[in-house]
């Protein structure tokens, strides 16, 4: 009975849905359930949130830039360390954040988190049918399809000079390992020696299941150099931009259950291919590369992680803090035109109508210059150019018009 | 190539009608190219059937309140 009123009086308040939650939890958590003092709690909990809320006019731009601005001065300048995922580096601080609002076409550091299709680790554990399969051999397939395998990792190569040739002897286990799919060494040989001879154009003989050797078709002790350059350069398996991949097992988002999972960690990315492989959650896997996820899934996501990545930055720092409505602004004036504009001089303090509002930004001169040139007209309509011309700005009070005194029909009502 | 809709990141975009569009415009008394805007090619878009000068409705898991309704018009 009592907990029913106290909902009719929470659900017909003006709050918003989490900080009705909240007071739920708040009211419950102190054992109030008497409908006199749960009345005066919300009604004291909705003034609070009136009295918070932006006024009509308020300068939130200026806000944000200081409420981020202020913290941004205490981060510190260099901050290249290994971050708490899985020794992986990746760049951290200031420049991170600096790297993001300036709108990057790569990040310094370039990573991925990759998470595995449960579906899929089911269908393979199955299609194994074997008690020694698990669900981390399920994983490393995955593994083995995105780090970029170069044939150093695969074997040795040395270079008979007298019979030019180029002899690679291939590592059995690290074959079995990285191709854990293809059924016999000789079969993953084969494999490899097409691919050498398709990128290289050269013609091969495997003396042996794991031994492939080639040489030049002149033989020239330049040529044979040049094959083995080359040859280390070729992507056998995998991506070419993931240099490496760090297999996690992590408690899954589901905090009801104590169910873990295999997620990868990537150095360098690509967003595009990793998505399409099989056996990655295309709705979890997410890149540190707001353009990368701009062009795979759209300007909302990448609002989205403009925002996850500007705020993991500063909580990184401890100036967790920062209200995420500020970052959150940041990331919609981002993405405003429908593309990932910069902030700053390129981008949107760049791009603005009035030219003395990009004059008083950076490079006052050339913007003077060039808006002579082209007798551009300023309207007057912003902040910065009625500052500069001492006109009121049309912000808070500068833009409502009090006019004081009475009309005279009121004049005898006004008593106060 | 994947379906962008089905990710986390991506909220449910749907195109808008023109007569709630008239109301929202009314409401925040504004035109539509005042509004955000958004690529034809935009990956979520794919599979709707946009032109130049729709509205997409886009209705994202707020961090501050519970739902957030936006617009975006389409461009391009």
């Amino acid at each position: 009975m009592a907990a029913n009123d106290i909902q009719v009086v929470v659900e017909g308040s003006d709050l918003p849905r989490r900080l009705k939650d909240k007071l739920y939890e708040t009211l419950d958590a102190k054992g109030i359930d008497d409908v006199e003092t749960a009345t005066d709690v919300k009604e004291a909990v909705e003034e609070r949130y009136l009295d918070t809320r932006v006024d009509p006019l308020d300068p939130v731009g200026t806000v944000s830039a200081q409420s981020i601005g202020e913290p941004g001065t205490q981060m510190t300048m260099n901050t290249f360390h290994y971050a708490g995922v899985a020794e992986i580096d990746v760049t951290q601080g200031l420049p991170r954040l600096i790297e993001l609002v300036d709108a990057r076409k790569t990040p310094d550091t370039p990573m991925m988190t990759v998470h595995v299709d449960p579906e899929f680790v089911q269908e393979r554990l199955d299609a194994e049918n074997d008690d020694g399969y698990t669900e981390r051999d399920v994983a490393h397939e995955i593994v083995w399809q995105i780090e970029a395998t170069r044939i150093l990792a695969l074997g040795d190569v040395s270079t008979n000079v007298a019979d030019m040739l180029v002899r690679i002897d291939l590592n059995e286990e690290t074959l079995d390992e990285r191709w854990p799919t293809v059924g016999t060494t000789a079969e993953v040989t084969a494999e490899i020696a097409e691919t050498i001879e398709s990128k290289l154009d050269v013609s091969t003989v495997e003396p042996d299941d794991a031994t492939i050797e080639f040489g030049p078709e002149e033989p020239s002790y330049r040529g044979l150099l040049q094959l083995v350059e080359e040859l280390r350069e070729i992507v056998f398996k995998g991506i070419d931009d993931v240099s490496r991949v760090v297999i996690r097992k992590e408690q899954t988002e589901d905090p009801d259950t104590d169910d873990e999972e295999f997620v990868l960690y990537t150095e360098g990315s690509a967003f595009g291919k990793v998505l399409d492989i099989d056996g990655v959650d295309a709705s979890r896997t997410t890149c540190n590369n707001i353009h990368e996820i701009y062009r795979q899934l759209g300007v909302e996501a990448a609002r989205e992680t403009i925002i996850n990545e500007t705020m993991n930055t500063l909580e990184e720092q401890g100036l967790g803090d920062v209200n995420i409505r500020h970052l959150m602004l940041v990331a919609d004036m981002m993405t405003n035109p429908g593309t990932i504009e910069s902030i700053g001089r390129h981008g949107i303090s760049g791009n603005k109508d009035s030219v003395l509002a990009r004059a008083a930004f950076e490079v006052t001169v050339n913007h003077l210059l060039d808006a002579a040139i082209h007798g551009e007209v300023d309207d007057l309509d912003g902040v910065t150019e009625n500052v500069i011309v001492g006109k009121p700005i049309k912000l808070g009070t500068g833009d409502v018009t009090l006019r004081m005194g009475s009309r005279p029909d009121t004049e005898s009502e006004s008593a106060d | 190539m994947v379906d962008a809709s089905q990710h986390n990141l991506v909220p449910e975009h749907t195109i808008v009608e023109e007569e709630e569009l008239e109301e929202v415009l009314d409401e925040y008394n504004i035109d539509r190219t005042d509004l955000p805007k958004i690529k034809r090619r935009d990956p979520p878009l794919r599979e709707l059937d946009v032109e130049v000068g729709d509205v997409i409705r886009i209705e994202r898991d707020s961090r501050t309140a519970d739902r957030a309704v936006v617009y975006r018009l389409v461009i391009e």
